[in-house]
């Protein structure tokens, strides 16, 4: 089976490749033209493509695929700069994809496109948790995130082919760190905002495996998975374990969510009352993006384990040895 | 008291970047019916569509034309696709406001422009900077006779243009499919402030410098402009320049009585007049301190409420749909959009062999 892999060089798409080449597909990893892929010392059957979606370039009479797993995105810049890299990328792609012949389209998503201003049922998100209704008014990320969603579902569905939506938590892993779950720093201390929160993390390389179970698992009537990990810390325990495995974090100073919730609603009702919701905030201040970012919430991955038979291999205290470096990287190097 | 005037019916073309700061203005104001948006890629057209609540949506701008016909179409699509987008709009009977450059070439305007008054409609070149807060200010003590007769006026671009999408080698092709590569982007900029201040004197040739690529980015084409342009009694020193921090928009306006110096990106007002010399410097430096400090804060402010640099362009909007209803000039004249499309024809004649 063929599996095309776009945004193959990027954080999680290396894992991807590794794994599904593990697992015996036959890869073809799309990577941009200026990618150095030489030291991801990637095996034989990983076929490299050079291309980006932004245009249609050569790449687009190259994807003959059984399977896309769909993970390119611009997760920075302004809002043009993530439309171009994350929606009109994925219109590229799914525009020149022969899409009869495909059996599945594995997209990655993301847990920003879920509400975080009503509590879900019996305080635990899951994939039933309602989507966010005014992404306009959170960020750019969030807007483009969930046109990209809505566009390959629709495109999937009015074509006939099988969709799978994967949306992973916070990913972690050697070379993404989160900050040791800071929210600010200020000299030598890190200000920790809702320290009791769970940090809905997920190792990278357990997201990458249940990225590639989802190629070919049989999925009934499920096709949206929440990917996070089993043991989940709070955001103080992940800032801890960041620090006791020699990260440079500085001194823990918790700020409770009461404090951080009622700073942002201030806020957002003087913004409301001088500026006509006019002003644009920094995200510690800002009410929606502090809800989305650090609002207590339960996570489940329950769909994940039971439909896909994904069980997360790498625990929290391996997962932070293999990302500060303790007991060598993610690709055993 | 007569009927209110029927709000003009506008379309746009292009929904990209620049069409995030004009769609706001079009939508809101009572002046103007949106009643389509064109985009090649339909996500992006119906983002735009829904977003700001347009009536239709097209791929097409032919049928957009023909669908919504409306009296004003905005071309915001790249540069060299504005000659047959702009002929398009104008040979349907529509005004039209195009994003700078609006050609290639002096000549290309030309033609647009003839083109133009041949249908009776308007063709405006945006100029948006000329409406910016800071330029507003330097037009009262010009007004008010504070600077005295302009003699000179510095301009410093300082972007780098390899760093966007011009110069991503991700990406194939020129970055801006212009004659001077990504700095022609910007050219129009320069050259109508300059005109602008200058009091649009007729150019006598004199422009000299250099254009070139500093980088060696193949995509980017040129990064780095110095000119000096003579105009009548004015000279000018136009740059851009893509290895500089950090990144600023610097103007500065010497007249025989005083100078105004202040930034696009950044903005402040600094004026120091003929007397704020010798024993007096110390005060203008303490004055324009404060001045500094003050500005600081409203910068803080223009953050927080998103009253960035194109904070122009709606009140250039405003003045032409307003000329448009009331059967006035237009507030940006033919022969302007002209001069400036000459005067970027000069300094594109500087550019050195790739």
């Amino acid at each position: 089976m063929k599996v095309l892999i776009t945004g193959a060089s990027g954080f999680l798409g290396q894992a991807v490749v590794r794994a599904a080449a593990a697992a015996g597909f036959e890869v073809l990893a799309l990577v941009r033209p200026t990618a150095d892929v030489s030291r991801l010392a990637w095996p034989d059957n990983v076929e490299v493509l050079r291309g980006d979606l932004r245009q249609k370039g050569e790449w687009k009479s190259r994807i003959n695929v059984d399977c896309v797993v769909h993970l390119a995105a611009a997760p920075s810049g302004d809002l043009a700069t993530q439309f171009a890299g994350t929606v009109l990328a994925t219109e590229n792609l799914l525009e020149h994809l022969a899409l009869k012949s495909l059996r599945r389209f594995v997209h990655i998503s993301s847990f920003s496109v879920y509400d975080y201003s009503t509590r879900p049922n019996k305080g635990v998100l899951d994939e039933a948790a309602a989507l966010e209704p005014k992404p306009e008014a959170r960020d750019a990320y969030t807007i483009t995130k969930m046109i990209q969603e809505r566009l390959v579902v629709d495109t999937c569905d009015g074509a006939g082919v099988d969709c799978v939506i994967i949306r992973p938590g916070a990913i972690y892993g050697p070379g993404k760190d989160w900050g040791f779950g800071k929210a600010a720093e200020f000299r030598k201390c890190d200000l920790i905002f809702a320290p009791g929160a769970i940090f809905r993390l997920t190792y990278v390389d357990n997201c990458a495996d249940a990225i590639v179970k989802a190629i070919n698992s049989p999925i009934s009537s499920a096709r949206i998975f929440n990917i996070v990990d089993d043991d989940l810390p709070s955001t103080w325990a992940f800032h801890k374990a960041c620090r006791r495995a020699g990260a440079p974090a500085g001194r823990a100073i918790p700020v409770p969510w009461l404090i951080v919730s009622g700073l942002g609603r201030i806020v957002r009702l003087l913004n409301r009352a001088a500026f006509r919701n006019r002003a644009k905030l920094p995200e510690l201040l800002e009410f929606k993006r502090q809800q989305a970012r650090w609002r207590p919430m339960r996570y489940s991955n329950k769909l994940a384990k039971t439909v896909l038979g994904w069980s997360p291999a790498i625990g929290f205290e391996e997962g932070i040895a293999r990302t500060f470096g303790q007991k060598g990287s993610a690709d055993g190097a | 008291m007569g009927e209110p005037s029927k709000p003009l019916r506008a379309a746009v073309i292009g929904c990209g970047g620049i069409a995030n700061e004009h769609l706001p203005f079009l939508a809101k104001s009572p002046l103007i019916e949106l009643v389509g948006v064109c985009d090649t890629s339909r996500v992006t057209a119906m983002f735009a569509q829904q977003r700001f609540e347009v009536q239709g949506w097209f791929l097409n701008a032919e049928e957009m034309l023909a669908a919504t016909r409306p009296d004003v179409v905005h071309v915001l699509t790249p540069p060299q696709s504005h000659r047959p987008l702009v002929s398009l709009c104008l040979n349907a009977g529509a005004h039209v406001v195009c994003e700078k450059p609006m050609t290639a070439s002096a000549s290309e305007t030309a033609e647009l422009l003839a083109l133009a008054r041949q249908q009776g409609k308007w063709l405006v070149e945006s100029r948006n900077l000329l409406f910016n807060d800071i330029v507003l200010k330097i037009d009262r003590l010009l007004d008010d006779g504070t600077l005295g007769e302009v003699r000179e006026i510095d301009l410093l671009l300082s972007l780098d243009l390899n760093a966007g999408p011009f110069g991503d080698l991700n990406l194939e092709g020129p970055g801006v499919q212009l004659p001077g590569g990504a700095v022609h982007d910007f050219l129009p900029h320069l050259a109508y402030l300059f005109l602008h201040f200058a009091g649009e004197a007729k150019l006598d040739n004199r422009v000299h410098g250099v254009l070139e690529n500093r980088s060696g980015n193949s995509r980017v084409g040129y990064d780095h402009l110095d000119a000096l342009v003579m105009a009548g009694s004015c000279r000018g020193r136009l740059r851009i320049a893509s290895d500089l921090k950090p990144d600023m928009f610097r103007l500065v306006v010497r007249g025989t009585r005083a100078v105004a110096e202040s930034d696009f990106y950044n903005p402040f007002l600094r004026i120091q007049r003929a007397v704020d010399s010798g024993k007096m410097a110390p005060f203008e430096q303490i004055r324009s301190g404060m001045s500094l400090a003050r500005a600081g804060i409203g910068s803080l402010r223009d953050k927080v409420l998103q009253h960035g640099t194109y904070h122009g362009l709606p009140r250039m909007l405003e003045a032409i749909y307003q000329a448009l209803r009331d059967g006035q000039d237009s507030p940006i004249a033919a022969t302007d959009i002209a001069a400036t499309a000459a005067l970027v024809d000069r300094l594109i004649g500087l550019r050195s062999a790739q």
